[in-house]
């Protein structure tokens, strides 16, 4: 219970300075972003399917269902790079540096090797955003998720630096956190983009 | 004060020196550019409006030709809607919500720089092309395909898209700092059943942001894509639809103007109490109203459409949902007239007169609002001067009139100096005539079928009387905002010295001088009731004591989200150019995007190195530990 002040003044100095927890400021910003994210993500689903729904043939024209396969792997691969995020989340809590780096730099590789996928299979596509509103609509998709994936890419570059000039340390590693939890959505927002992209097309 | 034990920050305390402008950060000066640059704009958008009622008040008039009629429409809608209405909301929160829970800052003061510069940025870029004769012209919900490509080909809707699209970056920012600003960092005792009814409306009304405009985002996002680089979203013979941006646009669309209406609330529930000098009568009632015209609001937007290709299904949901805010809102309507009837003979004062005139303004449009919701009769009556009437009752009547209340009352916690009541009381009698004379007689216009956005129309119609009517009204109305202008020029100089709690409200900004110092509160206040300055004074002796906490401009309390326990001391960020420097990235990457499309990656790297440098560790930041 707050003190009752009308006796007097409170010394506030005890308090403890920015605490390093989901208590912190930059969590909740963090938390904001990444809502703001999730309604974009689920108004750019909501619209595939209005799209889908009023279209005669789904894929529109002669563009044929997507393949599973080269899809598939890149989404493994993505949900895969959210653990060694965590493992480094966990080590520098620890205070351990160089697993921090290590975990750092494993999710950046896996990251953009699921780049390297998508370019090579929007490569192979026929098919581009002008073609017809099923086009728009998957290349919108995949860039604005691709967008993410390199923003997320850059800031775990950022952080890495910051890491290898001995920042971090088990008490101060609230920006690392802050990182792995926007890693986290990117990744988990690919799992109902992938669901709608791809698995609708057979399932639905 | 003690030695400082954050050595860095000494250099950067305050903005000084010749780059103070532009490094700025602190709440009171950002909330103010957005409260000064919202006010300008709205003069802007109203100058529009009378030069074009001033066009339709005789038949066959050619003041204005049809493309420059069109662009005047567009723009003052976009203007009233997206720079005025939001944005006055959003300055007023910045502005007022820390210094009313009792906090030295907002959380992201620098955030809040940028979604300033954002804002004036995308503003000025509109009416730039405004001046130039190229600014949108194709309404401010602009429907595909009128706004698609082949129908306005040209830069026109272009801006209208990209300047729209960054905006919303703004607001949303804004709205973020807001919410994280009332749940983190309200003085310790202010649970959260204690928060004023403003503190709660800006609460809301930023929840209601974040959820709303990310998807006016997207779509005005697709429209720039479906102008710029051909994509195929409204482009119907490539399998597009133009329903997918009237969805889009309207999910939005509704919420917005509650985003506006419910800070309006909470202006009416702050401005009757100190003038009745009694409580809020209802305080659960009427924040739960809120939170469920916020909810209910999300479940309208179809209601925009009826006129489109509807089921019936579709069309009854909607318009029950519709029909089923008048609960809500009439809730309050009864708490409020209760306060009025509950309290002592009312001081009636400038600001109070704007709260009681914004009831019956209020359950007017309301009304209207719920004929409308009925699709038969929304069939005979959309797009004509009907709905002009109604949402102008709802918006000017319902939303303005409470600003201007808001702006007397505060006018001198900002300045120091009150506003001049004489000049307050013909302010509000020549636009509260005026208004009525003007939009009341709309609605006789639409019912005999006079259409909105025309530039012009016959003779013989039965239509040009009545507008002549509007018209003498809009010169009344607009004679009206005029006094306060003039009113707020004057007093600027020559107005007669505040104090610190010129009405004797209960409500802790009403505890700092006028104007607030610029870390606002000296000690953190520390609160036991809804009206501190009321009833958390002992009989008898002076308000005292606080959390003291040296450091005044760097530091502020945190506590926790529900029960307002100390939870921590804040860091608060000191003066920084790099948010001037990002707003000027993102205005690179899109405006960049209309010259050639290479710009759109120099924006993007300027923006990532001003982050960069913006977050860098250790740069421009305190050292962490005491």
């Amino acid at each position: 219970m707050s003190v009752d002040t009308r006796q007097g003044p409170v010394d506030a100095t005890k308090l403890p300075l920015n605490l390093n927890d989901r208590r912190a400021p930059l969590w909740w910003g963090m938390v904001g972003l990444i809502t703001i994210e999730a309604v974009l993500f689920a108004s750019l689903i909501v619209s595939y399917f209005y799209l889908r729904f009023y279209a005669p043939a789904w894929p529109m024209g002669d563009i044929s269902k997507p393949s599973l396969l080269l899809p598939s792997i890149g989404a493994i691969v993505l949900v895969v790079s959210s653990g060694p995020m965590v493992w480094a989340d966990a080590s520098i809590k620890k205070g351990n540096v160089r697993n921090l780096m290590t975990g750092l730099a494993l999710s950046f590789v896996l990251g953009v090797a699921f780049l390297t996928l998508k370019f090579v299979e929007y490569s192979g596509y026929t098919y581009d955003w002008t073609t017809n509103a099923y086009g728009s609509i998957t290349w919108t998709i995949v860039g604005f998720h691709s967008v993410h994936v390199i923003a997320v890419l850059l800031k775990v570059a950022v952080v890495f630096t910051a890491a290898a000039q001995g920042y971090f340390s088990a008490e101060r590693n609230l920006g690392v956190r802050i990182n792995g939890l926007y890693w986290h959505f990117v990744v988990a927002a690919w799992v109902p983009l992938f669901f709608t992209l791809y698995l609708s097309h057979y399932l639905l | 004060m003690t030695t400082s034990v954050l050595k860095p920050y000494e250099a950067r305390r305050s903005a000084t020196g010749r780059l103070a402008a532009l490094t700025a950060v602190n709440h009171k000066t950002i909330g103010l550019r957005w409260i000064v640059t919202a006010f300008a704009f709205f003069i802007a958008a109203g100058l529009l409006a009378l030069t074009m009622v001033t066009q339709l008040s005789r038949a066959g008039l050619g003041l204005l030709s049809a493309e420059i009629y069109n662009q005047f429409f567009t723009m003052h809608g976009i203007t009233m809607m997206f720079y005025f209405a939001v944005p006055i909301m959003l300055g007023l929160g910045l502005y007022f919500v820390p210094l009313m829970i009792g906090a030295r800052a907002v959380v992201f003061p620098r955030l809040n720089a940028f979604a300033y510069w954002v804002y004036l940025f995308s503003g000025v870029g509109l009416w730039i092309a405004l001046f130039l004769g190229r600014a949108p012209d194709a309404g401010w919900f602009s429907y595909t395909p009128l706004a698609g490509p082949n129908y306005s080909p040209g830069i026109n809707v272009d801006l209208y898209a990209l300047s729209i699209a960054f905006l919303e970056a703004s607001n949303l920012a804004a709205a973020v700092i807001l919410i994280i600003t009332i749940l983190k960092m309200r003085a310790p005792g202010m649970s959260i059943n204690r928060m004023p009814v403003f503190v709660w409306s800006i609460l809301i009304a930023s929840l209601m942001i974040v959820f709303a405009m990310p998807s006016l985002m997207l779509a005005t996002t697709m429209l720039a894509l479906d102008r710029i680089v051909g994509t195929a979203f409204f482009r119907i013979p490539a399998g597009g639809t133009s329903f997918l941006w009237q969805h889009l646009f309207w999910f939005f669309g509704h919420p917005e103007v509650y985003i506006v209406a419910i800070p309006a609330f909470g202006m009416v529930s702050t401005l009757l109490p100190p003038f009745s000098r009694r409580r809020l009568v209802g305080y659960l009632p009427v924040v739960l109203s809120q939170v469920l015209i916020g909810i209910i609001s999300f479940g309208l937007w179809v209601h925009h459409m009826f006129a489109g290709e509807l089921s019936v299904l579709a069309m009854t949901f909607f318009a029950a949902a519709s029909m089923s805010i008048a609960i809500p809102s009439g809730t309050q309507v009864f708490a409020w007239i209760s306060t009025i009837w509950m309290g002592e003979k009312p001081r009636v004062k400038t600001a109070y007169l704007w709260a009681v005139g914004f009831i019956p303004m209020f359950v007017i449009g309301g009304i209207t609002g719920i004929m409308v919701a009925a699709p038969p009769f929304d069939w005979q009556v959309h797009d004509s001067h009907f709905v002009t009437a109604h949402f102008h009752y709802v918006l000017i009547g319902g939303a303005v009139f409470p600003m201007m209340g808001m702006l007397t009352y505060w006018f001198p916690k900002m300045t120091g100096r009150l506003l001049d009541e004489t000049l307050g009381r013909w302010s509000f009698w020549l636009a509260f005539t005026g208004f009525n004379v003007a939009f009341f007689t709309l609605h006789y216009t639409g019912l005999r079928g006079m259409p909105r956005r025309v530039h012009t129309y016959m003779g013989g119609q039965g239509w040009s009387t009545p507008m002549t009517v509007t018209w003498l009204g809009a010169l009344l109305l607009g004679a009206g905002f005029a006094v306060t202008l003039i009113n707020v020029l004057k007093s600027l100089a020559r107005g007669e010295r505040a104090g610190a709690n010129p009405w004797e409200a209960g409500s802790l900004e009403w505890a700092v001088s006028s104007p607030p110092p610029a870390h606002n509160f000296d000690a953190i206040p520390a609160v036991n009731s809804r009206m501190p300055l009321w009833y958390d004074v002992a009989e008898g002796s002076e308000r005292r004591g606080g959390y003291e906490l040296p450091e005044q401009e760097r530091l502020t309390v945190g506590t926790s989200t529900l029960d307002g326990e100390p939870e921590q001391r804040l860091l608060v960020a000191g003066p920084a150019i790099e948010p001037l420097l990002l707003a000027v990235a993102g205005a690179v990457a899109l405006y960049g995007a209309l010259i050639s499309l290479w710009l759109v990656p120099v924006g993007a790297l300027i923006g990532f190195i001003a982050i960069v440098l913006w977050n860098w560790p250790g740069r421009n930041r305190a050292k962490e530990q005491g």
